[in-house]
């Protein structure tokens, strides 16, 4: 039958009938050798992740005749509309503003999803995590995948809008895709945290869903930062997000991004993998029983 | 060779999503029998096994029993890997495979040819080995041209006959299963029969959960006894039996 009993009690309640010494909880250093055991077995199993995020998004658009396509056709949609209507209210040219907007909603669009997609990885996994013993990481990297292919499906409009409004391309796309990478990279550490933390409390994926909506209002995203007053304009670089977006679309509309952005971007991502390290190694077992 | 060996585990559940007090009130209304202790604070957690050693080795063949609750699905996944638990250490050497939910992971909108490239994929096979098995998984279903069709168009049964299929295609070291599966029409019975049977006949260890006595005295050298998720007996099926028998 099941015992139902507070916490507090359950180490005197189990005294009587255990032996002398009761085992050890894993130490720190066993639970990190099992988290760094779980990541890489996880990318040696590429096949898994892969098929699981092309999966994800055939399974959306199955039945339907444009199929993934869709994606590109409602991006497509959401830019020139807005393009349009805020070059107006921002009295610029459309044929300078839309192209800003348009590289500024396709990086914007791969951020956001990933933080937000990055609260459900294990919650949404509940059906496999609950009946085999995979890798958790590789749930993450399933969500990294779907994020991918999603993000390349806007990518097609980019050169449609720079050929149009002839945007000059130059070497430094090659930063663009470093920025990109740069972004995908911390999607792992921000799938692992957020996934492990969303699972546990779950609030969360509430609270991270409206953080990111005001996130987008006050990251330089449909506007500039040199539209603000000098004086506020500047706190604008210690926005991560300004820092993420801006490492690919600097370098997407032709000039390199400011290296405070990238030392930003740098600090994030180490600190990120810091905690989530801790976070993951001391939690990863438990994850399993939140589902 | 296989091995399973669990050191004194204990598996506790925390509820973090019910106001503590209520839930446990509520469990001590309905309570099945066994003793619940009420506690000091709010944070309840449901102690699902307590204490538990065991080993299998090689050629072991052990049927669970214990009433519901006992914590009988919950040593399956500490078995197989799926639960890691907090107190003890649980070494599991060998392959597993954990037949408690055939259906895991199997796409309605895919065609059949697909949930057969997904699930073997997921069972660990490579792309290429999945291909190979797709026609010995074809021959056995009998679906036919049915495979080419999304699986939402097929019936029940023949979703089971498919998911069974993919599930019993691969030999592990160790088999996990909470009652014995079996699938089909008169017909598909007899089959899937033969295969299960064979498949056990494979595998070097086996952990069943049954509330089956028959079944338990058909395929297990020895049984163990769960209650109050604490392990009561290991030994031979007969002496297990009666001895749930008077629990019961």
């Amino acid at each position: 039958m099941t015992q139902v009993q507070s916490v507090k009690t359950a180490n005197r309640a189990r005294g009587p009938e255990s032996p002398l010494e009761l085992p050890k909880p894993p130490s720190m250093a066993q639970n990190l050798e099992r988290a760094y055991a779980d990541f890489s077995v996880s990318l040696a199993s590429w096949r898994m992740w892969l098929l699981l995020g092309m999966n994800d998004i055939r399974q959306r658009y199955r039945r339907s005749r444009l199929g993934q396509f869709w994606i590109t056709m409602a991006m497509a949609t959401t830019i020139v509309s807005l393009g349009i209507l805020y070059a107006y209210l921002f009295k610029m040219p459309v044929g300078q503003y839309l192209p800003y907007l348009g590289t500024s909603f396709v990086v914007w669009s791969l951020i956001s999803s990933i933080v937000l997609d990055s609260c459900t990885v294990f919650i949404s996994a509940e059906g496999f995590m609950r009946q085999v013993p995979l890798p958790k990481s590789v749930f993450v990297h399933r969500m990294l995948v779907r994020n991918v292919v999603i993000f390349f499906h806007n990518m097609i409009i980019l050169p449609i809008l720079f050929v149009i409004f002839r945007v000059p391309v130059g070497w430094s796309l090659l930063e663009a895709f470093a920025g990109i990478a740069m972004i995908l990279l911390n999607g792992v550490w921000i799938g692992l945290f957020l996934g492990t933390a969303c699972a546990r409390f779950r609030d969360l994926p509430q609270i991270v869903a409206s953080l990111v909506q005001v996130a987008f209002y006050l990251t330089p995203v449909m506007w500039r930062a040199i539209q603000l007053p000098p004086r506020i304009a500047h706190l604008t670089s210690f926005n991560p997000f300004q820092a993420f977006l801006e490492i690919v679309r600097s370098p997407l509309l032709g000039s390199s991004a400011p290296a405070m952005d990238w030392i930003v971007v740098g600090v994030v991502t180490v600190s990120g993998f810091a905690l989530t390290t801790f976070v993951f190694a001391r939690f990863r077992a438990r994850i399993v029983y939140w589902l | 060779m296989a091995s399973i060996t669990l050191d004194r585990i204990t598996v506790d559940f925390p509820i973090y999503n019910a106001q503590g007090r209520s839930l446990k009130s509520e469990l001590f209304r309905r309570t099945v029998g066994g003793h619940i202790e009420s506690g000091l604070d709010s944070h309840v957690s449901v102690m699902a096994l307590r204490n538990v050693s065991l080993t299998l080795k090689d050629g072991d063949r052990l049927g669970l029993v214990g009433r519901n609750g006992a914590g009988k699905s919950t040593l399956l996944r500490v078995l197989s890997g799926v639960y890691e638990p907090p107190v003890g250490r649980a070494e599991i050497n060998g392959t597993v495979s954990s037949l408690t939910d055939i259906m895991m992971g199997m796409d309605p909108e895919a065609t059949g040819y697909e949930n057969i490239l997904l699930r073997s994929v997921f069972m660990g096979l490579s792309v290429n080995q999945a291909h190979a098995s797709i026609a010995e998984i074809e021959e056995f279903t009998g679906l036919g041209n049915f495979l080419k069709l999304p699986m939402r168009t097929y019936s029940s049964g023949m979703m089971v006959r498919l998911a069974f299929a993919i599930s019993t295609s691969i030999t592990p070291e160790i088999l996990i299963m909470d009652e014995l599966i079996a699938a089909g029409d008169a017909a598909f019975f007899n089959k899937a029969e033969a295969r299960m049977n064979g498949l056990i006949g494979r595998t070097r260890i086996l952990v069943i959960a049954s509330h089956s006595d028959d079944m338990i005295r058909r395929l297990c050298n020895k049984a163990a006894l769960l209650d109050e998720g604490r392990l009561c007996m290991v030994g031979p099926v007969d002496q297990v039996l009666s001895a749930y028998r008077r629990l019961a």
